[in-house]
């Protein structure tokens, strides 16, 4: 009996502290700005802030504390995604760094078209090296197809000789490069134009055998393919005379050159699609 | 006589604490609601009549000290401090844990109800509901209640102590 007078009073009580609310609710939203409530509430407020304000300037420790906290978890946040940010922009560097350099490669390359009229030059893609350690060849991704034929000659960027292509596919090409040894190029001294054989030592080096053994040479001398032979056309740079070793045995003079193209960093090169090779190369023969 | 003074004291104490320490120990934009909190604990020990007594009149004075509409916090303090209660015949266990996970179900309740009374009112320039913003808020009071539910305990135990030699 008490328990239930109990249990009906408190839903009276529940029910009248519902209806005030709705009243309090409905004439506060009815109410214009300067009625009761509003400067009731404008009033409290005004009697508060001193006290707030107070509380504010005590608690401004804890306050920075916690903000402290909250830099930090924010903080790292951010450090993680400025990492990945970071990684993203080297990407993006290095692409454009690429990019900066192809296009350096291409206006060198056009710069040789342009310098080099007479010759019909294709830019084609380096795509692959030979990985016998025998033979110094690259591939490239140009072939019959592209008006590729065998014996052309290949130029570098900076339209120096890079080799001959050996071996020309529908789509794809071997070239020789000048350093292998079986490679042999007629060149002559650009500063004299006494003629000569380049030929390849294997290992990234070349030499030059001199047809006149008393002719006069120089290291830092240029040399240049002398158009013999009917593979190359002539006036193409190859490289400079690094080295001149005393007379040998059979009174002939070692000469090293240094080729002008960077054979190990090819990624485009330029095929000499006209004028045509005339004939098949001049085989090496092995020996000094 | 006894149990009104201390009911009077825990209200203005809890009042001028959410009115002046909680903006400063906001979490973001999170702050806590220590009135609630103070509601829900209160409810636990004193019952249905007393939470929604409580709820009451710390919603009506919050809302007094604040700029909103009038009303609608009472509304829904008054709601949450009488369920709560309900539930303090149901729950055996002294642990704080339960009392953690009523705070933060009501907080989450509380703040559906205002909503839902905005919206009644067709109140405009009304917030936009933000779950995240709604489970942080219930997320800090819960942690709130491990300060609270032990004080509220005390003055409790004290007025039963008071009413032990009436």
């Amino acid at each position: 009996m008490m328990i239930e007078r109990q249990n009906r009073r408190q839903r009276v009580l529940i029910i009248t502290l519902i209806i005030i609310c709705v009243l309090l609710v409905t004439v506060y939203s009815r109410e214009s700005k300067d009625g009761l409530f509003h400067r009731l509430q404008r009033f409290s407020m005004d009697v508060i802030s001193p006290l707030q304000k107070g509380m504010s300037k005590i608690l401004s420790p804890v306050k920075d504390g916690i903000g402290f906290v909250v830099d930090m978890g924010r903080a790292r946040g951010e450090r993680d995604s400025l990492k990945e940010q970071v990684e993203e922009l080297k990407g993006q560097v290095d692409e454009l760094e690429d990019l900066r350099r192809q296009n350096e490669m291409l206006r060198k390359m056009v710069q040789v078209k342009e310098s080099n009229p007479q010759f019909d030059l294709l830019v084609v893609d380096v795509i692959g090296g030979n990985p016998d350690i025998w033979e110094q060849t690259i591939q490239i991704g140009a072939g019959y197809d592209d008006g590729l034929q065998e014996y052309m000659a290949v130029l570098s960027e900076d339209g120096s000789l890079v080799g001959r292509v050996i071996v020309c596919t529908a789509k794809a090409s071997i070239v020789q490069l000048i350093t292998d040894e079986k490679s042999s190029i007629g060149a002559r001294l650009q500063q004299n134009a006494e003629m000569g054989i380049v030929k390849g030592e294997g290992g990234g080096g070349v030499k030059l055998e001199l047809l006149n053994q008393d002719a006069e040479v120089n290291e830092g001398d240029v040399v240049l393919t002398s158009g013999m032979g009917g593979t190359c056309p002539a006036g193409i740079p190859i490289g400079t005379i690094t080295e001149i070793s005393e007379r040998r045995a059979d009174l002939s003079i070692g000469i090293r050159i240094e080729p002008r193209a960077r054979l190990t960093r090819l990624e485009k090169v330029m095929v000499v699609l006209s004028p045509p090779p005339s004939a098949a190369p001049i085989e090496a023969k092995g020996g000094n | 006589m006894h149990r009104r003074l201390t009911f009077f004291v825990v209200l203005m104490l809890a009042l001028l604490v959410q009115l002046t320490v909680a903006p400063e120990v906001s979490i973001g934009s999170v702050k806590p609601d220590v009135l609630l909190v103070t509601i829900l604990c209160w409810a636990l020990f004193q019952g249905p009549a007393q939470g929604a007594l409580f709820g009451f009149f710390g919603g009506l004075l919050e809302d007094i000290f604040s700029t909103a509409v009038l009303g609608v916090s009472a509304f829904a303090k008054t709601l949450l401090g009488y369920f709560c209660g309900e539930f303090q015949q149901r729950i055996i266990s002294k642990s704080v844990v339960w009392p953690m996970i009523i705070v933060f179900c009501g907080s989450i309740l509380g703040e559906l109800i205002r909503f839902a009374t905005w919206a009644m009112v067709g109140l405009e320039n009304r917030p936009p509901f933000s779950l995240g913003l709604v489970m942080g808020f219930a997320l800090y009071n819960a942690l709130f209640t491990l300060l609270v539910y032990p004080i509220i305990s005390r003055f409790a135990a004290r007025e039963e102590k008071a009413m032990m030699f009436q």
